[in-house]
């Protein structure tokens, strides 16, 4: 431990500065202070009490259990039994990267998500937003029936206005506009085709809140394809990321995650090549704000929002020279990147030539093609990026967006469709535009709820829930996968496939489509297209089996026979871009990896999850580095107003979060906030007398900050506004996590030389690879023992690994346990007093200076020691261990004495303060029936999903096979898309986890307590750094 | 003397009223047990016919014993497998064939009065077809053997162990209406448990943990 103890810190300001200002929070292991002396009770009082007790007792014993019903089938579907869960294969809707799914449905219901890890792309990891996506499933206030006007219609109704107003203006030869998502479903994207066919004018337009049209634009421009290629991180030996968060937010975070894992895992043979300077992948990320793939990243620079494509041209200039080709600089200002970092990057991308891949997030398309050279200077092209087959998972264009939104403007459309998107609340658009879009003749908005902008729309069309119906995926061309119905429709919602083919006259025969004929129409056609040989039936019955249709006709459009070779007459130097006015900030407006482009905004679960960097849960602010609140002179919480002098009549006010890492001129603010769907967010939480509201002084939660947005040069743009930052004298209340649960000893309390405790470990990749090929590789620690070794573990003895080197703070793992274990929400001001529920944290820490950041993530949640201080200071034996190493917590026998969650190191002991509110009848359809929904005053904490080892071993017992490794998976462990963590048998010597306790990066947190956890951790895996005296200094 | 008559029988009086009151505690149900409830069901379906006189096997009902957590009630479909012919107890087809055959006619069908509710619930009508305007209604049973919220009880364990059905829900072969026999209580769960760990259920070792999470989770 002690060859590379670093100071691990949490928050600003830093307890090594200034430990005198440190946040109280992070100090105090109890937030509030022990009663004031002994509760002086007298005889008479006890006596009062004592028989109040007994009359309640009493009382209790009187009364009759209710009477409760068991209403069996009619006729019993022969495939299903009752208490027994089935999975069904299919996509996940809750971002375009369509991710694979198997969901768990019991008894009739879809209770929970899980990664499929047969899947190609996803490979069996899920994102927090997508496990979350099932309280959608049953969120109450879903529309439930179609509105016209604000009223509630009948299809009928609808079906007869939209038909005549569609058949006038077939007539007339109105423009007809089709405004979506990204779309990569065959079957939606040729019905709406279709179903434009007939308009003389028609336009089907994608957009994205967090575009990526520049990096189609590019490729148009150097390909002659307008595609999204797919990175191959998998493939990559050096990633070059800027502002491209693609461990969180960017494109397809789940599918990237497990290909960026693949490389840079230090323990598979094939990152073990001859030296330990190629090991695995070198990771290098430009950015301007702290994000989870900066933290990830050997190697992080800062740089300003529009700095990217200065160093991009340096960077291409120097490869041009190795590539014997030319490259006009020109006299651009360099970057502010030190040249001979630069310099030695661009070596050490040479030397990886046909293993490197450069991504940029930038919005810029003279930025991306610029990028798009370098990659094709690298030979990446055909090597880590392919360009077929593409990716589907972003078709936006920005262009034709912005001419969308001209038309509107100018009243030249006629009829527009919006499907699941939200323009109101993602675009930036003046205040007159609803009123704009009120004007067009035919508005219909195909949505779930009744958002911004279905409000502005004279029709409502409520669709299903991707759960509830039929559908098809493409993310990337040859990889189809199918969504089915796991639930009948709640209310009266119509996919849109049936309303398209309601409303493009071919249902005249009277007799409706529905959703499943249509999808089965279109691989009944590719298939018989295709000449495959055999049964259509079986093969229609294999493909929703497996969730994957492959079909080995290439897809009907092609785009690849019209790739061309690279254009480099497109390329460009770009210069730095505009120098930020001085007493001006450069705004980066970015995505959070739970809430995303605020689709989610809806859901409870996902506001309440601590951003994975900040730990504040429930709100968006504004993050600043340290210098530029030092300038501003405002602290954490400061309230601030924001404007900007480029955007008229846009003035925002946000907190001020402090934000490590970031660079000193930029602010930065996520998106997706500020939401109408939030406002159901109002009286959440307990109600008691202190309580504060969830949602802030605009009824909802956090704020928009879309008007910042800029169309400019065709692409939306997300860091192109400077903004000016005023304080104002008010303060707002952040929930953050980051000073709950502290694992740090208070200092009255440490022992000399112990007053910090090293959570986190570190090794470097020469040390790890010195170790594994030195004979004597694992260190253990042995410590003598008070108690006597009284367990004996003869059967199983659950445990667990957890890597932190895989683990990038996504926080997936975190919403799969909330799902899977019934855990409340409770609200902002609850989680602000310390009361969060969730039985896993990921804790954050930082290290280094603010130029030199290294971040980790630690997944914290019980740890099931074997001399667990819990277990020994319960009144009750409420707390206890069973024979297979479990730390068990038995809710009914609990009292609520909280001296265990007192005595716990790790501080992963969760109270119920309150009866949290079940009240949502619909929602609570989501709760596990396997897992207690625990009441007031009662203890909980992580139980290693017990539920599933129970299910596993009576399964294995019941058919006489003996229980296999890998056969009980945690819920976190089956939702993490970088396989951080793995659950196994310490006692099975074949196991996957047997194997990585034996690694040596293994250790266990606060091993010198000897209470000796069950949960062990591999140590972050740093790469040496040789070049780290060269560091920038930014102002 | 009439005073020391006094004190003794004062004293076995107050005796026998703690031995009594002792009794009584000893035999006092815990709070919230409901041994001995017998709800009326919604059908008078009798588990003595069907399961004592007739001996069906108790898993040809409740067939999820083996393979769920829960043994579940039968579908009105699995009553149908024989009720769509036998439509009332034999006892009253003898009775109509005997009358008819006194006055001389073809003999009606009889339809029990508790099959009929059967029928209803399925939506059949005349000859058991599916007639115009009838709407199956699902029959809610009253669960008689309920366990707290907090207990997870599994039926695919015991059953494969070997346990009887009998051993928790008692001579439900001889019960007309079922009524909880045991009181379900964790002391009982865990004195079978440790018993069977002891000598096994059927001359066969078992592993019945009495870990709290075999139960509570």
């Amino acid at each position: 431990m002690a060859e590379n103890s670093k100071n691990h810190w949490r928050s600003l300001p830093r307890e090594r500065d200034n430990p005198a200002v440190v946040d109280a929070g992070a100090r105090d292991e109890f937030p509030e202070p022990p009663p004031a002396g002994a509760v002086q009770l007298d005889r008479r009082g006890f006596l009062q009490a004592a028989g109040f007790a007994l009359a309640g007792v009493a009382a209790t014993g009187c009364q009759r259990a209710p009477v409760e019903k068991a209403i069996p089938y009619l006729v019993k579907p022969v495939e299903v039994t009752p208490g027994r869960a089935y999975h069904y294969a299919s996509t996940c809707g809750a971002c375009p990267a369509g991710c694979g799914l198997l969901v768990k449905n019991r008894d009739g219901r879809p209770i929970k998500l899980e990664g499929d890890p047969e899947h190609p792309l996803s490979r069996g990891g899920l994102c927090a937003a997508g496990q979350a996506s099932i309280l959608g499933l049953y969120d109450s206030r879903r529309l439930g029936a179609p509105l016209i006007a604000g009223r509630e219609a009948s299809w009928e109704e609808v079906d007869a206005d939209v038909t005549a107003s569609l058949d006038r203006i077939e007539a007339e030869g109105g423009a007809v506009r089709f405004l979506t998502a990204s779309i990569h479903s065959p079957t939606e994207l040729a019905s709406i085709e279709s179903f434009l066919g007939r308009f003389g004018d028609a336009r089907h337009i994608m957009y994205e809140p967090l575009s990526s049209s520049a990096i189609l634009d590019a490729h148009q421009r150097t390909h002659g394809v307008r595609i999204l290629p797919r990175y191959r991180f998998d493939r990559a030996k050096v990633i070059l990321g800027f502002d491209a968060d693609f461990l969180g937010t960017w494109i397809s975070p789940v599918e990237y995650t497990a290909a960026y894992r693949s490389v840079r895992n230090v323990d598979t043979e094939s990152n073990g090549a001859e030296s330990n300077d190629t090991r695995r992948a070198y990771h290098v990320q430009f950015e301007s704000r702290l994000s989870i793939t900066g933290g990830k990243a050997d190697r992080r620079f800062r740089i300003a929002p529009g700095e990217a494509g200065a160093a991009l041209t340096e960077l291409a200039s120097r490869l041009a020279e190795k590539a014997r080709t030319s490259f006009e600089k020109g006299s651009a200002p360099g970057s502010s990147v030190p040249s001979d970092q630069l310099v030695s990057l661009a070596e050490r991308l040479w030397s990886a030539k046909g293993q490197a891949l450069v991504v940029c997030g930038a919005q810029d398309v003279r930025v991306q093609i610029l990028c798009n050279f370098i990659n094709h200077l690298l030979d990446s092209y055909g090597s880590t990026i392919e360009l077929s087959p593409a990716s589907n998972q972003r078709g936006d264009d920005d262009q034709a967006l912005a001419e969308l939104l001209e038309e509107i403007r100018d009243g030249k459309v006629d009829a527009l469709f919006l499907a699941g998107v939200n323009p109101l609340l993602d675009l930036p658009l003046g205040t007159d535009f609803p009123e704009q879009l009120g004007r067009v003749p035919l508005a219909v908005s195909f949505a779930q709820r009744n958002d911004e902008t279905s409000e502005a729309c004279r029709f409502t069309c409520p669709v299903p829930h991707y759960l509830e119906s039929w559908g098809d995926c493409e993310p990337v061309a040859g990889v189809v996968t199918l969504q089915q119905p796991c639930i009948q429709p709640f209310g009266n919602p119509r996919p849109l496939l049936e309303s398209l083919a309601a409303w493009s006259g071919e249902s005249q025969s009277g007799e409706s489509k529905s959703s499943y004929d249509i999808v089965r129409a279109t691989w009944q056609q590719r298939f018989s297209g295709a000449g495959e040989a055999g049964d259509f039936d079986a093969f229609w019955k294999r493909a929703i089996h497996d969730g994957s249709i492959t079909v080995t006709a290439a897809p009907t459009a092609s785009p690849s026979e019209a790739i061309i070779g690279f254009k480099s007459d497109a390329v460009r130097a770009v210069s730095a871009a505009r120098p930020i006015p001085e007493g001006r900030y450069a705004l980066s407006l970015y995505a959070k990896p739970a809430m995303l482009d605020g689709t989610h905004a809806y859901n409870a679960w996902l506001q309440e999850l601590p951003d994975p960097i900040t730990k504040i849960a429930w709100d968006n602010y504004v993050c600043l580095s340290s210098a530029a609140a030092s300038d501003l002179d405002v602290h954490q919480g400061d309230v601030v107003s924001i404007s900007s002098p480029e955007i008229k009549d846009a003035v925002i006010e946000l907190p001020v979060v402090l934000q490590p890492g970031q660079h000193d001129r930029t602010a930065a603010i996520a998106l997706g906030y500020g939401a109408k769907a939030s406002e159901r967010f109002a009286g959440l939480g307990p109600k008691w007398l202190e309580k504060r509201d969830t949602v802030g002084p605009n009824g909802r939660v956090g704020v928009s900050a879309a008007r910042f947005l800029q169309v400019a040069g065709g692409t939306l743009q997300h860091s192109l506004t400077t903004v000016v930052i005023e304080r104002t004298a008010r303060k707002h209340l952040l929930a953050t996590t980051q000073t709950h649960h502290t694992i740090a000893l208070p200092e009255h309390l440490a022992p000399r030389g112990a007053e910090r405790r090293e959570v986190v470990e570190e090794t470097t990749l020469a040390e790890q690879w010195q170790r594994l090929h030195s004979p004597h590789a694992a260190h253990q620690e042995h410590h003598g023992s008070l108690w006597k070794q009284d367990h004996e573990y003869t059967g199983h003895r659950w445990g667990m690994a957890i890597d932190l080197d895989a683990c990038t703070g996504c926080s997936a793992c975190v919403i799969a346990c909330q799902v899977e274990n019934n855990i409340p929400v409770v609200g902002k001001d609850e989680v602000s007093r310390r009361r969060d529920m969730h039985w896993i944290r990921i804790d954050r820490y930082y290290s280094g200076d603010d130029d030199d950041l290294e971040v980790a993530h630690q997944p914290m949640l019980c740890q099931h020691c074997e001399n667990a201080p819990c277990e020994t200071v319960c009144p009750v034996l409420a707390t206890v261990h069973s024979e297979e190493g479990l730390n068990h917590q038995i809710y009914n026998r609990c009292v609520g004495t909280r001296y265990c969650a007192n005595n716990c190191p790790y501080k992963v002991r969760r109270f119920n303060w309150f009866d949290y509110a079940h009240d949502d009848r619909l929602e609570n359809l989501v709760l596990n029936p396997d897992v207690t929904v625990r009441s007031r005053g009662v203890m909980e904490k992580c139980s290693l999903c017990v539920q599933r080892i129970q299910e596993a071993k009576i399964e294995a017992k019941r058919s006489g096979v003996a229980l296999t490794d890998g056969s009980i998976r945690t819920a976190c462990e089956q939702s993490c898309p970088a396989s951080a963590i793995h659950f196994g048998d310490m006692n099975d010597p074949g196991s996957r986890l047997a194997g990585l306790l034996e690694n040596p990066r293994r250790y266990r947190v606060l091993e010198e307590l000897n209470v000796a956890p069950a949960v062990n951790y591999l140590k972050i895996v740093r790469d040496g750094k040789p070049d780290k005296q060269g560091a920038p200094d930014h102002g | 003397m009439n005073s020391r008559i006094l004190t003794m029988t004062l004293v076995t009086g107050v005796f026998i009223v703690a031995l009594m009151t002792l009794d009584a505690v000893a035999t006092w149900p815990l709070p919230g047990s409901q041994q001995g409830y017998e709800p009326v069901q919604p059908i008078a379906y009798s588990h003595r016919l069907h399961a004592g006189e007739l001996q069906l096997d108790c898993l040809y009902c409740h067939s999820g014993a083996e393979t769920s957590r829960h043994a579940g009630i039968p579908s009105a479909s699995v009553c149908m497998n024989c009720h769509k012919f036998v439509t009332a107890s034999l006892g009253a087809v003898r009775a109509e064939d005997e009358l008819a055959q006194q006055e001389n006619r073809r003999p009606r069908e009889v339809v029990s009065p508790e099959l009929a509710k059967l029928y209803s619930a399925l939506g059949l009508g005349d000859n058991r077809e599916p007639g115009p305007g009838l709407k199956p209604k699902p029959v809610s049973w009253i669960k008689v053997h309920n366990l707290p919220d907090y207990a997870y009880f599994d039926h695919r364990a015991h059953v494969g162990a070997g346990v009887n059905c009998q051993t928790c829900h008692g001579p439900v072969e001889t019960m007309e209406r079922v009524r909880q026999a045991e009181d379900l209580s964790m002391g009982w769960c865990v004195n079978c448990h440790r018993a069977a760990n002891q000598s096994g259920i059927a001359g066969r070792a078992v592993d019945a943990s009495i870990d709290c999470s075999t139960c509570h989770y």
